[in-house]
């Protein structure tokens, strides 16, 4: 037994500390729980995220996989302490400012402790001893390619460009820092599971342990007595409101607590809320829950079939729903054709495996309902849980923390109707953090599809028709299942005018985890099939590849599948022309190097071209901003955008300041509470440096106006922000705006604007014909890779990204999401794919490491879009898109293999390999015979 | 996670003392075990912690190498003379987990580490190698990166060590202490094949302790090195590896050492191999031999049948790699 009256002292960030906990409990919930220390993240509790690397010793180490009896009397470094303790940590810090190392900010404290453990050991270390020093810990947003420059850059390596506080009407286009990037590289960032108030109890949920399964439950009453410190245990009967939620209404089926079945493994079917220890330590197989295994729907075809049992009431067929954008006549266009090729192309569930788990807790204020947790979407989880606890929208309060990572699963509900819940019920806080377990195995994924693709050129190689069927598999329930069934249509026939064009897609319920949104909404699985069959379309025609799709590529004026037209902001020429330099040099050192090979290292290139349209598909997507100007010359900007990571505290900013023609640092924020800032919609559909950025650029120029009409002047006069106080100038008379004689408004404010925008869009027909998106970014990626025949393994070498940004607000930030972006293509192609119910951690599931990143050139083109803010349009998303297909195009060109399935693993391209082996052999036989 | 103790000896008969209690389990690095401890796969209700024992040391002699138990894996890694003389030792764990895990794990720990086959370690599932009897959910599950070597109708779970690996192809003697006093077991004795006790995997009695291991020293060790393929650049465990060590002289291999891992249920050398080697040339006929051979004997499952190929041509290359093309 524990010797509890031993306490157990160890040298912490300098100091000497004597902690109680047991002295088996491990050293990252010690310096978390104990100790107040939150700098040190938990991402995976089990030594594969190398989140929580500490120094022990001066040495780095995983703090989740030591017992805090194990650092009796030695020394420990955390973040915290780490730049009194490590000489290079300062220059570290500044370093991943400077670089944009730091993104959304969860692997941040371990990069740098891990860092600072190589540099101060090693002034000047190799690349190739950065990566290995770093090699342990996960970065799912940055790439790592700007953190080993950051590291480099420390040790003597080259630097980078940054701009500083850029002066009054500079700050669009600057590479400025990003504004809240010092608390991320301090560790005082607060992320979902860092605050907790002191008298929160614990929830916990009970989960299916079967993909399907009817269960009862037995005597809760009871075992609430057998458990002392249980508090109460919450099941359907529980809710005040409708037990349901979703992202799009209509669609809306997810349950809370699963009643009577439970319709996929992890489902949950209650809530034990108690005192955390003992929900620690609670033994789920001791809830009085009976589990009946039911035959589940794994596979799509399983689903569709006429006998299957029905997932949802009036989903007939287990359709969720179906998308449909047709044109043209398929006959006369495929008639047409030269060439025709076809091919079946399959992607698996892939796990967003942001480092940060869901987290958050919950207090009832009176009448209300504050939450203040991870999240992408403030205004939808307010509606959701005031549908769930029977309140106005108005009695919930959204309070985001920072988010460490969220690439589209945070946009949807997890911890927080359960915390609410159990909060309003029992009266005090609750809190939750998933485990890594439970968030794979309960949140989100990418939509496994099976797509079924025909494309015809003619001889000329201009396209003449293309039919695309694609199932996805978007499980249990709807989350966003419709706005991939949806969006796949639209841009299945990539960036290229097709005369004929048919795209039907189908998403498909299973007894599986739901899929929903995931960088793209299954438009990256769609470009795997479209470019590589592009590829084959172009060899068969004896075309280059490049200019194959150059011919057929849509330009300002030419309609889209949908029948749209834009006469401005079409940049895909632009975007694959950029890439050709790059792709005539790698093109003859490829043929020179294979040339060479006795062995069995060959090398290839890839490249494939995408486009991703901005914001809601044909729905209203508003967002608004708030500006304000207070008597002491401040201006406050209420920015209700969540920034994920991908910068749209700093880009937000950025074009609110031009816009005013203020500088940037007079600037304070309001950031995302649904109490404090209008509605900003949800970060997600590439859209919040568009239509938020759009919002705050409107916000800025009425804030403008109303100074000018205060001061009695046109538009034309000057405005200079200094000194505590607006100055006016009109032809050749400067006076002073008296700022403190001004009546505040309520909050302060002596004079405030606020604007929404909306992009427009038109709803499309039966045939998916109209105006889905204001807005399309452009793009295409090229990359060089090498594929050992023998082995079948595949390193990426190079990528080269040109992306059409519309204007790049700020360079260093969307170099940032393009290599992050890329880095999530490089998973998608090479190694993701999730087994639900197998592997539901962060060993079995592989993200890239450093090691698997190549550099990335990212070219930023800037085809202006009139309606964006100074021109932008949005990248979140689009940096993702053409980086699997530009690898397995690749992969083609160095082994004459074609993957058709997704992830192209050591084995697949092995296999691959060898039936095209045996197929030479055999043809070589048969000509000999 | 159970609630216990951690102790610490006074010294190695204390250490073993406390050791051999029942549901007691020794804690190196503590990277292995207190994830189990974590998942519930381990219960023990004390521990006792083998820091301070001094058994930390690397000696090289001429005779060979010896490696303290409590050595970390990144001291061994780093070692000059380890990787000057024994560089497939220093590959090895270089391969291995990532920085922040080898400055913790130990040479002892690291050949004790428990399998990762996905079902051990998930107490939902059937398991005959955590919970004898309940049946192996990974031969009619997912098994893709299991065992081709050494399975049994019980089990089929690989032993996940790189280290082991080297060490096994170098002829590695494991010196042990227990309550009976102390004994040498050689490497490729100290693990057992699952057949019809997979719980069983090692050949330690209760409150046995590894104190270190011995590498003979031999004309091949210098000329040796650890392949690794996986399914991604780093932080991976195998899919297939091997350990080559060759002795050559005037272009005739005069002696060779060969293991494979991510392949067998224990560390897995490859006799047939090494004796096709001995007497041939170095050429890349005889590289190439050397691989079609490694898989004599291979019983593989639907899903990790490719490990057949693989492992061939992973012996292929990591022949041709040290003893060059001729
Ligand atoms: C994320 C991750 C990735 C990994 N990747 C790899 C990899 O690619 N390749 C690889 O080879 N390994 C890998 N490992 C395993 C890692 O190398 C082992 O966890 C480590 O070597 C174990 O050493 P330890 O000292 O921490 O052992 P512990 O966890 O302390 O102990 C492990 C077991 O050995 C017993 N034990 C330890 N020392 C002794 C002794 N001297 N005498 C008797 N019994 C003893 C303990 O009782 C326990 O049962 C990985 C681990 C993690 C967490
Ligand atoms: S292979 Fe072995 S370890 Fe894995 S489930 Fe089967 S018995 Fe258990
Ligand atoms: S939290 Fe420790 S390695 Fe992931
Ligand atoms: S910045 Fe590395 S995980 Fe987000």
């Amino acid at each position: 037994m524990p010797d509890s009256a031993a306490r157990l002292g160890f040298m912490l960030n300098g100091q000497m500390v004597e902690v109680g906990s047991a002295p088996i409990a491990r050293l990252s919930a010690v310096l978390r729980d104990e100790l107040g220390l939150t700098g040190t993240k938990v991402g995976c509790d089990a030594g594969d995220c190398g989140a929580c690397t500490v120094l022990l010793d001066g040495e780095p180490v995983c703090s989740c996989l030591i017992a805090v009896g194990q650092v009796r009397g030695r020394t420990v470094t955390s973040i915290e302490g780490l730049p009194d303790a490590s000489p290079s940590a300062a220059s570290l810090q500044a370093a991943f400012l400077k670089h944009g190392a730091a993104q959304c900010g969860i692997c941040t404290p371990g990069m740098l402790s891990a860092a600072a453990a190589l540099l101060d050991r090693q002034a000047a270390p190799s690349e190739a001893r950065v990566m290995d020093a770093i090699g342990g810990v996960l970065c799912r947003c940055t790439g790592y390619r700007k953190i080993v420059d950051a590291i480099l850059d420390v040790g003597g390596g080259p630097s980078c460009a940054v701009d500083a506080s850029p002066l009054a009407g500079r700050a669009v286009g600057a590479r400025i820092e990003r504004l809240d990037g010092r608390r991320k590289v301090d560790g005082s960032e607060i992320f979902g599971a860092d605050a907790v108030p002191g008298d929160a109890l614990s929830v916990r949920a009970i989960r299916s342990p079967h993909h399907r399964a009817r269960f009862h439950f037995g005597d809760i009453d009871g075992f609430v007595r057998r458990h002392p410190g249980i508090a109460r245990v919450f099941t359907a009967d529980d809710i005040p409101g409708d037990n349901c939620f979703g992202v799009i209404g209509p669609f809306a089926d997810q349950p809370v607590f699963a009643v009577g079945e439970a319709r996929f493994r992890g489902e949950a079917v209650a809530l034990v809320a108690g005192d955390a220890a003992v929900l620690a330590a609670l033994d789920p197989a001791d809830f009085p829950v009976t589990w009946e295994e039911l035959p589940p729907l794994i596979e799509m075809d399983d689903a569709l079939a006429e006998t299957a049992p029905r997932l949802h009431d009036g989903r007939p067929g287990n359709i969720l729903t179906r998308g449909r954008v047709a044109r043209g006549d398929l006959d006369v266009g495929f008639a047409a054709a030269a060439v025709v090729v076809e091919g079946l192309f399959e992607t698996g569930f892939v796990e967003h495996a942001y480092i940060e788990p869901e987290a958050g807790f919950a207090r009832r204020v009176g009448d209300r309902i504050e939450i203040q947790a991870c999240t992408q979407a403030p205004y939808m989880d307010r509606d959701d849980i005031a549908r769930i606890l029977g309140l106005p929208a108005l009695a919930v309060r959204i309070i985001p923390t920072a988010v460490g990572g969220g690439f589209g699963s945070k946009l949807d509900l997890s911890i927080q109707p359960f915390i609410a819940l159990a909060a309003w019920h029992l009266g005090r806080p609750a809190r939750m953090v998933y485990s890594r377990t439970e968030s794979i195995m309960t949140t989100t994924k990418r939509h496994p599809a099976r797509m079924r693709v025909r494309i015809g050129a003619d001889q000329d190689g201009r396209l003449t028709a293309m039919d695309f069927a694609g199932d996805f598999n978007t499980g249990a329930y709807a989350s966003w299942g419709p706005t991939v069934a949806n969006r796949v249509p639209v841009h299945a026939s990539g960036p290229y005018f097709i005369p004929a064009y048919r795209a039907t897609t189908r998403a498909v319920h299973t007894n599986l985890v739901p899929a929903g949104a995931f960088r793209g909404f299954g438009v990256p699985q769609a470009a795997i099939a479209q470019e590589q069959l592009f590829d084959e379309l172009a060899d068969r025609l004896g075309i280059d590849r490049l200019d194959f799709r150059l011919r057929n590529v849509l330009t300002v004026g030419v309609p889209t599948v949908t029948g749209q037209v834009f006469d401005a902001g079409v940049g895909i020429r632009a975007c694959l022309e950029a890439l050709r330099p790059r792709r005539d040099a790698a093109r003859a050192e490829v043929r020179a190097f294979n040339a060479a090979q006795t062995g069995s290292l060959r090398r290839g290139i890839g490249f494939a071209g995408m486009w991703y349209g901005c914001g809601n598909t044909s729905l209203p997507n508003p967002s608004t901003m708030r500006v304000g100007l207070r008597a002491d010359g401040r201006i406050i900007l209420h920015q209700g955008a969540v920034d994920i990571g991908q910068g749209s505290n700093t880009v937000i900013p950025q074009i609110c300041a031009d816009a005013l023609g203020a500088p940037l640092d007079l600037f304070d924020f309001v950031s995302g509470d649904t109490d404090l800032t209008p509605d900003c919609g949800k970060t997600s559909a590439s859209r919040q440096t568009f239509v938020s950025g759009k919002a705050a650029y409107l916000a800025g120029q009425a804030l403008r106006r109303a100074i000018l009409r205060e001061a009695n002047a046109g538009e034309d006069a000057t405005l200079t922000f200094a000194d505590g106080g607006v100055t006016v100038e009109e032809r050749g008379h400067r006076r002073a705006l008296p700022l403190k004689e001004l009546t505040p408004d309520a909050r302060g404010y002596v004079l405030a604007a606020e604007a929404t925008f909306d992009p427009p869009t038109s709803p499309l027909d039966e045939n998916g014909q109209g105006e889905p998106y204001a807005v399309f970014g452009y793009g295409a990626h090229l990359a060089e890779i090498e594929v050992d025949l023998a082995l079948g393994t595949v390193k990426v070498l190079k990528l080269t990204a040109a992306h059409d940004v519309g204007r790049a607000i700020n360079p260093t930030l969307l170099e940032g999401q393009i290599e992050g972006g890329a880095a999530q293509g490089l998973g998608l192609a090479l190694m993701e794919e999730f087994f639900p119910g197998r592997g539901e951690n962060l060993h079995d599931y592989l993200i890239p490491t450093v090691g698997d990143m190549p550099p990335v050139t990212s070219i930023l083109i800037e085809d202006a879009a009139p309606i964006g803010p100074f021109g932008a349009k949005g990248i979140g998303e689009q940096a993702l898109i053409p980086t699997a297909p530009a690898i397995l195009n690749a992969i083609y060109d160095a082994t004459g293999a074609r993957i058709r399935r997704a992830p192209a693993t050591p084995d697949r391209v092995r296999a691959a390999i060898r039936a095209l082996e045996i197929r030479e052999v055999k043809t070589r036989d048969d000509t000999h015979a | 996670m159970q609630p216990f103790a951690l102790e610490q000896g006074r010294d190695i008969a204390d250490t073993i003392r406390r050791g051999r209690m029942p549901g007691t389990d020794y804690i190196a690095g503590g990277t292995d075990l207190v994830q189990l401890l974590k998942d519930d796969v381990r219960r023990p209700r004390r521990l006792v912690d083998l820091e301070g024992l001094d058994l930390d040391q690397i000696t090289v002699t001429p005779q060979g190498l010896r490696l303290g138990a409590m050595t970390r894996m990144s001291e061994v890694a780093d070692h000059p003379a380890v990787i000057r003389d024994y560089p497939v030792i220093s590959q090895a764990l270089l391969a291995s987990a990532a920085p922040q895990i080898r400055n913790l794990g130990t040479i002892g720990g690291n050949l004790l580490q428990r399998t990762r086959c996905t079902y051990f370690r998930d107490t939902a599932s059937p398991c005959n190698k955590r919970s004898p009897g309940t049946g192996c959910a990974a031969i009619e599950g997912v098994h893709r990166t299991h065992a081709i070597f050494g399975g049994s109708r019980q089990c089929i779970a690989t032993h996940a060590s790189d280290l082991a690996v080297a060490l096994v192809a170098l002829d590695a003697v494991v010196h042990l202490s227990g309550p009976n006093g102390a004994r040498d077991v050689r490497l490729t004795e100290l693990h057992l094949m699952p057949n019809d006790h997979p719980d069983i995997e090692t050949v330690l009695h209760p409150g046995e302790l590894i104190l270190a291991v011995s590498v003979p020293a031999g004309a091949w060790t210098r000329r040796s090195s650890y392949l690794k393929v996986r399914d991604r650049a780093s932080f991976e465990f195998a899919l297939t590896s091997a350990a080559v060590a060759l002795d050559i002289q005037d272009g005739k291999i005069r002696a060779a050492r060969v293991a494979a891992g991510g392949v067998g249920t224990k560390p897995w050398r490859l006799p047939a191999v090494e004796q096709a080697l001995v007497g041939a040339p170095a050429t890349t006929a005889t590289w190439q031999r050397g691989g079609r051979l490694a898989t004599a004997g291979a019983m593989p499952l639907r899903d990790n049948r490719f490990k057949v190929r693989l492992l061939r041509a992973t012996v292929t290359r990591a022949l041709e790699q040290v003893g060059g093309e001729a």
